[in-house]
């Protein structure tokens, strides 16, 4: 009897099994049950197909959607149209990340009580301003494109908009592929930078060259590099640093990129973020890219100048500018300040800082240039109240058709706006984007005043 | 009634009563659970493990061994029962087992110094108090145990539920249920009324009457019934808020078990008519299978239904107690028949059928309990490896060419990837669980019941959404307990038959719920297999209670159980037939 009474502990594993495993499943049920809960078709939180959140607000208090009963939406179709990228449409084409990230803390799902309280409607504030946003919709006047605004003191996204966009009331019948109309452009795109990819260069080359900044170029119109030509649209004769940056002449940028070379760039790049996927509000950027792996010198100098392979996602591009802007780091860019349900607020957005993306003397000097290219190439007549540093770039993506970039923020503690405007097949990046870029600014200026 | 009846009627019309409700009860019932839960465990976990004394074997030398059980093992090995650690006794050199009559045989079993009864070599003989034993040249005599000794131990052993008496804990649960069936009557609206009332009823009058019966005869250990009827109120509560019609169905399978569960129970008091019964069952179970074989019809995707006018019933669930007689054996027989190819033979039938049948869950319950009974028998890791391996062999290849199968196979651990479809039961499942959160939604509210099989297969997150988290841990922990209290007990079992046929009880039921909770949540693919007590069906119900027979036929606690006849009795009896 005492060896099958010994015997049993071997049965006994079975209850292990079983304890074990329902240990894990409570483990489980703590870190995942509120994305359980609002996973889409959650019974206890949707209603005909769409989460009961709540209400959705912009930073001036304009209700943007009311989740209850099948979506309302703002009753303005601009306004609509403006905000569909952040708010999801009700087909599920446009999914609504935002929405489904604060889910559980808009519905009062806790833990503890389960859906218990959840009877009161949430209310989500985004940070962006749908006027704005509609200012830059119509700004960019159906092109295929993006604008993006933040506040790089606070981290306050004001203008991320999408175009082409569509009225969630009133959808297309039909849509056309190759639109990308259901794609987030700002977030979730990504882009051959063009000569606003200079500024990474320059920044590289100001942390590498000691002599950078009193140098003397000459640019002949065009280069050989590696047995393959590097031309600019025209000879842009002697230059100096600023003066490179400011006419973007490719000659000069290729040897800097050159000179450089390809390991600096690279940690570059890294360092101010183009390689990663940003992860904030229940959104995940598109990573860029920028891999010199096996590239010759001629594929070096390219990828200076912002061509080669380099791709870029507006939302990080516009960080790299907020950094810039502010003397090397910035606030990290958000889209929600606060959610609230049943009257007590559940989240609040808080400011926190990137790392140091560039040092706090280039960053100066690149605030120097960038607005010497303003007085000097863009004309400071598309900024007429504020003192705008910027850089452009018209890169070619192949076929003949250009995408037109340009990158900048605003000088002034008072406005301090970190920007990035996007145009695809939209010609030289300049005199698309810069009349695009004034505009909304001065919108946001306008509202900022308002705000006071 | 009518009088109750008004009360229902103006409380539900209430709505203060219904908040006060919400926010007290929803809380109070898990927190009462847990006492219950506590209770029984403390009980069944942590009695103390007085070892009944027989006999005593005295040897030449004067030494006086106590014989604790009705099987013992004599031999040089430090685990035999009696331990004779002499150069010339074998390491197991004999069977000693006491009768349900009270008289004793030795038994050789196959030693090198043989053995002898007053000086006579036997293999197998009745031995009287007196006899002359000799194992391999040493001498001894059994030796009555003396009735002030048999009176000085039954008072010194501890009685069952002492400290924390059962009917304390019955008390708490008959409250339990009460809130329960406020729960249901509240918010299910006035419509299901009459059928909670009466199925609620129904339980309380049947927990009462087992118990007060057993406090009768003198039987004082209501623990193990007390997890039963705690797994069937959440189970009551399941059917309820899911299927209201079904209640009365519930409540008489319920009858019936309880019914199986005292003529099993009765039946296993003594071991020889155990043992014969144990041949009867045996074949039972085979025509059982082969008549569900023969006349099964398909039902939620398996063939393991037979209908008898108008009922729906699986026999199946029936052969379980079957598969535990035939597996179950005494000492005597697992020491001198050491080979196991009949009961694998057996074992081999059974899971056949099922996989025929396409049961594979209940196929893998089968194997498991067999696994446990082969284990307790041979004592051999190698042969339970060798046989996982081979059956883990042949599951790889089904899998890989049974598309049913393939399906179920396919889906697991990719539940969200297709929560419309394949996912569906069980992405909703896990939704709804969380929405229940640790106190749950209150039972009636939730919104998993109109999900197929949520009371039998998604018991686990239907709990978890309407009774909270809390409960339903409860749930799988006061199974568990059971499982515990089966192999603490086993150390002053009576008889291998008895400790043998509880582990494998607990076995069965233990991968139940593993199977059960585990599909659920996605830890296993999804096997439809019942919840003990919980899931709402009447074969499972009835065969559950037929295996907690064999878990009450374990428990030697003094005066514990209806199915244990009180040692004194025995001894009274034993007397008689020396005399």
């Amino acid at each position: 009897m005492n060896d099958i009474s010994k015997r049993t502990y071997f049965a006994l594993a079975l209850a292990g099994i079983l304890l074990f495993g329902i240990a894990a499943f409570v483990v489980r049920f703590f870190l995942y049950s509120d994305r359980w809960v609002t996973f889409s078709g959650s019974p206890h939180v949707y209603s005909s197909g769409n989460l009961n959140t709540g209400v959705v607000y912009d930073r001036s208090g304009l209700q943007l959607l009311d989740t209850e009963d099948g979506r309302t939406y703002a009753a303005d179709s601009s306004t609509r149209r403006a905000t569909v990228h952040l708010l999801g449409d009700r087909e599920g084409n446009i999914p609504s990340q935002i929405l489904s990230h604060y889910a559980s803390t808009l519905v009062g799902y806790d833990k503890l009580s389960g859906t218990n309280h959840s009877s009161g409607t949430g209310e989500l504030r985004l940070t962006v301003s749908a006027q704005v946003q509609a200012i830059a919709l119509q700004a960019l006047n159906g092109q295929k494109g993006t604008v993006g605004v933040y506040n790089y003191k606070t981290g306050e996204i004001l203008c991320a908009v999408s175009s082409p966009s569509m009225d969630p009331d009133n959808p297309p019948q039909t849509v056309d592929d190759a639109s990308g109309l259901y794609v987030y452009r700002m977030f979730h795109a990504s882009y051959t930078p063009g000569s606003i990819y200079k500024l990474v260069t320059a920044q590289a080359a100001m942390e590498t060259i000691s002599d950078i900044e009193t140098r003397a170029f000459t640019c002949t119109g065009s280069t050989v590099i590696n047995g393959e030509t590097i031309t600019c649209p025209k000879a842009h004769g002697q230059l100096d640093f600023k003066q490179a940056l400011a006419s973007s002449c490719n000659c000069t940028f290729a040897h800097i990129a050159l000179e450089v070379g390809a390991r600096k760039l690279s940690e570059v790049s890294e360092r101010i973020g183009v390689t990663d996927s940003f992860e904030f509000d229940g959104l995940y950027t598109k990573a860029g890219q920028f891999d010199l792996s096996g590239a010759d010198d001629n594929a070096l100098a390219w990828a200076g100048v912002g061509q080669y392979t380099d791709l870029v996602n507006p939302f990080q591009f516009m960080r790299y500018m907020g950094a810039v802007a502010n003397g090397g780091s910035a606030a990290e860019p958000y889209l929600v300040a606060q959610a609230v349900n049943n009257g007590s607020v559940k989240y609040r957005a808080h400011t926190a800082m990137t790392g140091e993306l560039i040092d706090e003397r280039s960053a100066a000097k690149l605030q120097q240039m960038m607005r010497y290219n303003v007085e000097a190439i863009y004309g400071t007549w598309n900024f007429p109240d504020v003192q705008v540093c910027a850089k452009s770039g018209t890169a070619e993506t192949g076929g003949g058709s250009n995408t037109a970039t340009f990158a900048g923020f605003v000088l002034d503690s008072s406005y301090p706006l970190a920007f990035i405007v996007v145009v695809e097949e939209g010609g030289a990046g300049s005199s698309t984007c810069a009349p695009i870029a004034g505009t909304v600014l001065q919108a946001c200026i306008n509202l900022m005043d308002g705000e006071r | 009634m009518e009088a109750v009846l008004e009360f229902f009627t103006d409380a539900t019309g209430s709505a203060s009563f219904l908040s006060i409700y919400s926010s007290v009860l929803r809380v109070a019932m898990p927190v009462l659970a847990l006492f219950i839960v506590l209770r029984c465990a403390k009980s069944l976990l942590g009695f103390r493990r007085e070892p009944e004394i027989w006999a005593w074997m005295r040897l030449a030398t004067g030494e006086l061994i106590p014989v604790t059980h009705w099987e013992n093992v004599l031999g040089r090995k430090k685990s035999a029962d009696i331990v004779l650690d002499f150069a010339t006794v074998s390491k197991s050199h004999a069977v000693l087992t006491r009768h349900d009559d009270g008289s004793w045989t030795i038994r050789d079993v196959g030693a090198r110094g043989h053995v002898q009864v007053n000086g006579r070599q036997v293999i197998e003989t009745k031995v009287n108090y007196g006899d002359t034993l000799s194992l391999g040249g040493l001498e001894m005599t059994l030796e009555p145990i003396s009735n002030e000794e048999a009176l000085l131990q039954n008072l010194g052993r501890t009685k069952a539920g002492k400290g924390n008496s059962p009917g304390m804990t019955l008390v708490l649960l008959t409250l339990f249920q009460g809130m329960a069936l406020l729960a249901l009557s509240f918010n299910m609206g006035q419509e299901h009324l009459m059928q909670f009332l009466m199925a609620f009823g129904e339980l309380a009058a049947l927990e009462w009457l087992l118990f007060i019966g057993q406090k009768i005869i003198r039987r004082s250990g209501f623990e193990l019934e007390t997890v039963a009827f705690f797994l069937m109120t959440i189970g009551l509560c399941v059917t309820g808020t899911s299927a209201p019609g079904e209640l009365q169905k519930q409540m008489i399978a319920a009858c019936m078990g309880v019914a199986l569960f005292l003529t099993i129970g009765l039946c296993l008091r003594s071991l020889d008519t155990a043992k014969k019964v144990r041949y009867v069952a045996a074949v039972f179970g085979v025509l059982l299978l082969l008549v569900n074989l023969v006349f099964g019809k398909e039902l939620y995707g398996a063939k393991n239904w037979i209908m008898i006018g108008g009922f729906s019933f699986q026999p199946s669930e029936l052969v379980k107690i079957c598969f535990i007689f035939a597996g179950a054996s005494t000492m005597e027989r697992i020491v001198t028949k050491r080979n196991l190819i009949l009961f694998i033979i057996y074992a081999g039938f059974v899971c056949a059928c099922l996989a025929v049948m396409r049961d594979f869950g209940t196929a893998l319950i089968f194997f498991s309990c067999f696994l446990v009974i082969a284990y307790l028998r041979s004592g051999s890791y190698a042969t339970i490896a060798l046989m996982v391996a081979v059956v883990g062999f042949g599951a790889v290849l089904a899998i890989r060419f049974f598309p049913y199968i393939t399906a179920r196979f396919s889906n697991w651990g990719h539940i969200w990837e297709d929560p419309l479809g394949k996912g569906y039961q069980q992405t909703k499942a896990l939704m709804c669980a969380a929405a229940g959160g640790l106190f749950g939604l209150g039972f009636g509210n939730g919104w998993l019941k109109y999900v197929a099989a949520a009371n039998t297969d998604l018991v686990f997150a239907l709990t978890c959404e309407e009774g909270g988290l809390i409960l339903a841990v409860l749930m799988v922990a006061a199974l568990a307990v059971l499982g515990m209290f089966v192999v603490r007990s086993a150390k002053v079992g009576r008889s291998s038959f008895y400790t043998i046929s509880a582990c494998a009880a607990m076995s069965i039921m233990t991968v139940q719920a593993i199977l059960n909770v585990f599909g659920t949540v996605d830890f296993l693919p999804l096997t439809g297999v019942t919840f003990p007590f919980v899931s709402n069906g009447g074969s499972s119900m009835i065969a559950s209670w037929g295996l907690l027979a064999f878990l009450k036929a374990c428990d030697t606690r003094q005066n514990a159980s209806f199915a244990v006849k009180l040692s004194s009795k025995q001894r009274k009896r034993g007397k008689e037939a020396a005399a």
